[in-house]
């Protein structure tokens, strides 16, 4: 099958769905002329034209409040917010209005919209450039909230969430861009709550999000040398969660390893982590549910610092390896 | 009377307050609810008032005098009236948590109690008197500060380690733990198993419990374990019946094809007796709740074959002649003894006889052949002495065993079918009856 890179699969994916539909449109700071911070709307207003890739004022309110109101009067924006930091000042829009109103409309209004937005360290941004946040808005009932790690999963993920009639939280990672893998020309969906075992694995399951996906299946190559075979689950979307397939894993293997590369406090691990033990899957537990994730401090500007900040494969390997071999 | 002047408590957490000025000097007339003084607490200068109307006096406290709260300041005295003789010594008792009582310890648990961070107050004292002891501190720094107040021993499992033992009902007091803090793991009591309480000998040879042993071993235990046996034990002087047995042979068993036997003789007698007793010709509904009599006398005659034991059932036994009788318990035994029975050769059967006479078995108790209310046990036929008119004489004497389920039959009943069996084996010419 032909490769893209990550990058690549969400621009594809947004062509195809505005070919598909013209109610279809994006709008950003830079998505147009500039082609976006990260080139993922790269040639989109070439052709789409400036009235379906849309350059705003720099004003991440502004933008979520457009693609709200959009979606009320029946388009299908796509947002984008340049950094998931910024998310933060959209949030009276996303929280109080976009993920509230189809409830307190009584489900006669739908609110169709995509906010796109890359989160993650690694790109030497410092601390108000490189945060995971997405479980602030886990935590607002209303929003949905997907967080895809493969080339594959991202295209058909974004197509799903852009046909969605909710208000979707769409959180892509700067480090993934780059990375590539097969994706299929024609356009695809996968549905919104639906986990994917990445790697079978007998001795233990690593439940990861995003990049931490791609560190965990790094990982458990090197595991199996020695002898340790992880099971590598990815939810996919975090909000809707597909439990049963994590059950599934964690009834298998006994054990469980959780990373996420948000902060470790109030980060989405310790809700995986409550379900898990609250599930059927409590009485195959042989090991406390173990969580590797970011350091509870801001991003550190310095490389060596932000390297060590949050979780790297040979972490998730000293982890797995103690968690499988008893020492937990 | 002199009505004391106290400092108030103006605030929550108020426990001083600051003289600020009298307002009113000793000896000075006031009257009731009249500002004798300004105080200042934490937060406000406040104007304390006279709790009562009369003259000033028995000043205690000074102005910039921190005083408790509750404390006398001052009285207030009517005409003629003198200070309390006590007014220069007495003050209101402040309130104060209870103390407790002081704990009993020896003076080396109290230095390493203060040493730890021990609270001695909550540690357990076995010394005399309840005094705490040096041990009893050690025991309670042995405790961790998490599992502190935690009652009884807990053992620590992983959950699945739990699962499994509660699957495989095994102790888990027992089990040794490999994991972490000695934690029992899913590995260990899979691993664990009771010691043996007894040496088995060696075996030669394993028989698996497979096929009608299986069925046979299932349906007896449920038999044996649900139904109210009770045993009936008669002898028959079976000397008519065996004379007749004999003629029977030598008349028809050419025309036949075969010598009629005993168990077919036996045969038709259970089943005409059956059929005058419909009670015994009866089972336990499937639901336990009614007792149903059937329809049709369906009479299972057990048979040994190399498979183990098989009961074919002759339908309507009590419908049949000797002839059709023996006929069809020769081709049913043929085809169990060649592996060849139907289900429906096996099933139905309302009662069941059972002969080990041929093996010099005189009586034995046989298990119901659920859901069957009775069976009858056959042993051999015997020349025996008994007592006949005030005689000894020597007679062919036969032990019957009939068990039944008490739960669907009583005594006296049961009792009499089988004593109907016997006065058909002792004189069968009833049977023409």
């Amino acid at each position: 099958m032909r490769e893209l890179s990550y990058l690549e699969a969400v621009r594809e994916a947004l062509r195809q769905e505005m070919q598909r539909d013209e109610r279809v449109f994006i709008i950003g700071e830079d998505v147009g002329v500039y082609g976006g911070a990260f080139g993922v709307t790269l040639g989109l207003v070439e052709e789409f034209g400036e009235e379906r890739v849309m350059d705003t004022p720099i004003s991440e309110l502004g933008i979520a409040g457009a693609i709200t109101g959009a979606a009320l009067v029946g388009m299908r924006p796509v947002g984008e917010i340049m950094f998931m930091d910024f998310t933060t000042i959209a949030m009276e829009q996303l929280v109080n209005q976009a993920a509230k109103m189809r409830f307190m409309f009584g489900g006669t209004i739908e609110v169709p919209f995509v906010l796109r937005t890359p989160a993650g360290s690694g790109t030497g941004a410092a601390a108000q450039h490189s945060q995971s946040l997405e479980n602030w808005f886990v935590h607002v009932p209303g929003l949905k909230v997907v967080m895809p790690s493969t080339p594959y999963d991202v295209k058909g993920l974004l197509l799903s969430s852009i046909r969605d009639d909710n208000p979707v939280i769409f959180v892509e990672h700067k480090l993934l861009y780059k990375t590539k893998g097969p994706v299929p020309e024609e356009p695809y969906t996968i549905p919104l709550g639906t986990a994917e075992v990445k790697r079978e694995g007998r001795d233990l399951t690593i439940v990861a999000t995003s990049i931490m996906v791609k560190r965990s299946l790094e990982a458990a190559e090197q595991l199996a040398q020695e002898g340790i075979e992880a099971e590598v689950v990815d939810p996919r979307t975090l909000k809707p969660l597909d439990e049963e397939t994590i059950f599934r894993s964690v009834i298998k293997t006994g054990r469980v390893l959780i990373v996420h590369e948000a902060c470790k406090t109030g980060g989405y691990g310790g809700e995986l982590a409550a379900v898990i033990a609250g599930s059927e899957a409590f009485d195959y537990l042989d090991a406390p549910i173990v969580r590797l994730a970011g350091r509870d401090i801001p991003i550190p500007y310095n490389r060596n610092l932000e390297y060590h900040t949050v979780p790297q494969v040979e972490n998730i390997i000293e982890a797995a390896r103690r968690l499988a071999r008893g020492g937990v | 009377m002199a009505t004391p002047v106290i400092m108030p408590k103006l605030e929550m957490a108020q426990e001083t307050a600051t003289v600020v000025e009298w307002l009113k000097q000793e000896g000075e007339h006031v009257e009731k609810g009249e500002p004798l003084l300004a105080v200042e607490t934490n937060k406000a200068t406040v104007e304390i008032e006279s709790p009562a109307s009369g003259i000033l006096a028995g000043i205690r406290v000074k102005p910039e005098q921190v005083v408790p709260v509750t404390e006398v300041i001052a009285y207030i005295l009517q005409p003629g009236e003198e200070l309390p003789r006590e007014a220069e010594i007495i003050s209101l008792p402040l309130p104060q948590a209870p103390v407790p009582p002081p704990v009993r310890a020896t003076p080396v648990a109290q230095r390493m109690a203060q040493d730890r961070g021990v609270d001695l107050s909550t540690v357990v004292g076995t010394g005399p008197w309840g005094r705490v002891t040096k041990v009893d501190v050690e025991a309670a720094l042995s405790v961790s500060h998490l599992a502190a107040g935690v009652r009884g021993e807990k053992v620590r499992a992983t959950p699945a380690a739990r699962r499994i033992a509660r699957e495989r009902e095994v102790d888990l007091s027992a089990v040794t733990g490999s994991g972490p803090r000695g934690r029992i793991q899913a590995a260990d009591v899979l691993a664990f198993t009771p010691a043996p309480m007894v040496v088995s000998e060696p075996v030669a040879e394993v028989v698996p419990l497979t096929g009608v042993r299986r069925v046979i071993a299932e349906r007896m235990a449920t038999s044996a374990q649900t139904t109210a046996r009770v045993t009936l034990v008669t002898e028959a002087d079976a000397t008519a019946f065996v004379e007749a047995r004999e003629q029977l042979k030598a008349d028809v068993a050419d025309e036949w094809g075969f010598a009629p036997g005993y168990n077919d003789l036996l045969g038709i007698i259970v089943a005409r007796a059956l059929r005058e007793f419909p009670y015994m010709n009866a089972r336990l509904s499937d639901d336990g709740q009614t007792i149903e009599r059937l329809a049709a006398v369906n009479l299972g005659m057990a048979v040994d074959t190399e498979r183990g034991l098989l009961v074919p059932v002759i339908r309507n036994a009590d419908q049949k002649g000797l002839q059709a009788f023996g006929t069809e318990f020769r081709a049913l035994m043929e085809r169990a003894r060649a592996g060849k029975a139907t289900p429906e050769d096996l099933t139905s059967g309302t009662f069941t006889v059972t002969n080990l006479g041929m093996y010099d078995i005189d009586a034995f108790t046989p298990i119901i052949n659920l859901p069957e209310a009775a069976i009858l046990g056959v042993g051999r036929i015997q020349p025996k002495p008994v007592v006949q008119d005030g005689e000894i004489v020597v007679r062919q004497m036969w032990t019957l065993s009939l068990v039944f389920d008490h739960r669907l039959v009583d005594g006296a009943p049961a009792a009499r079918f089988l004593q109907r069996i016997k006065q058909f084996i002792e004189n069968p010419y009833l049977l023409l009856g």
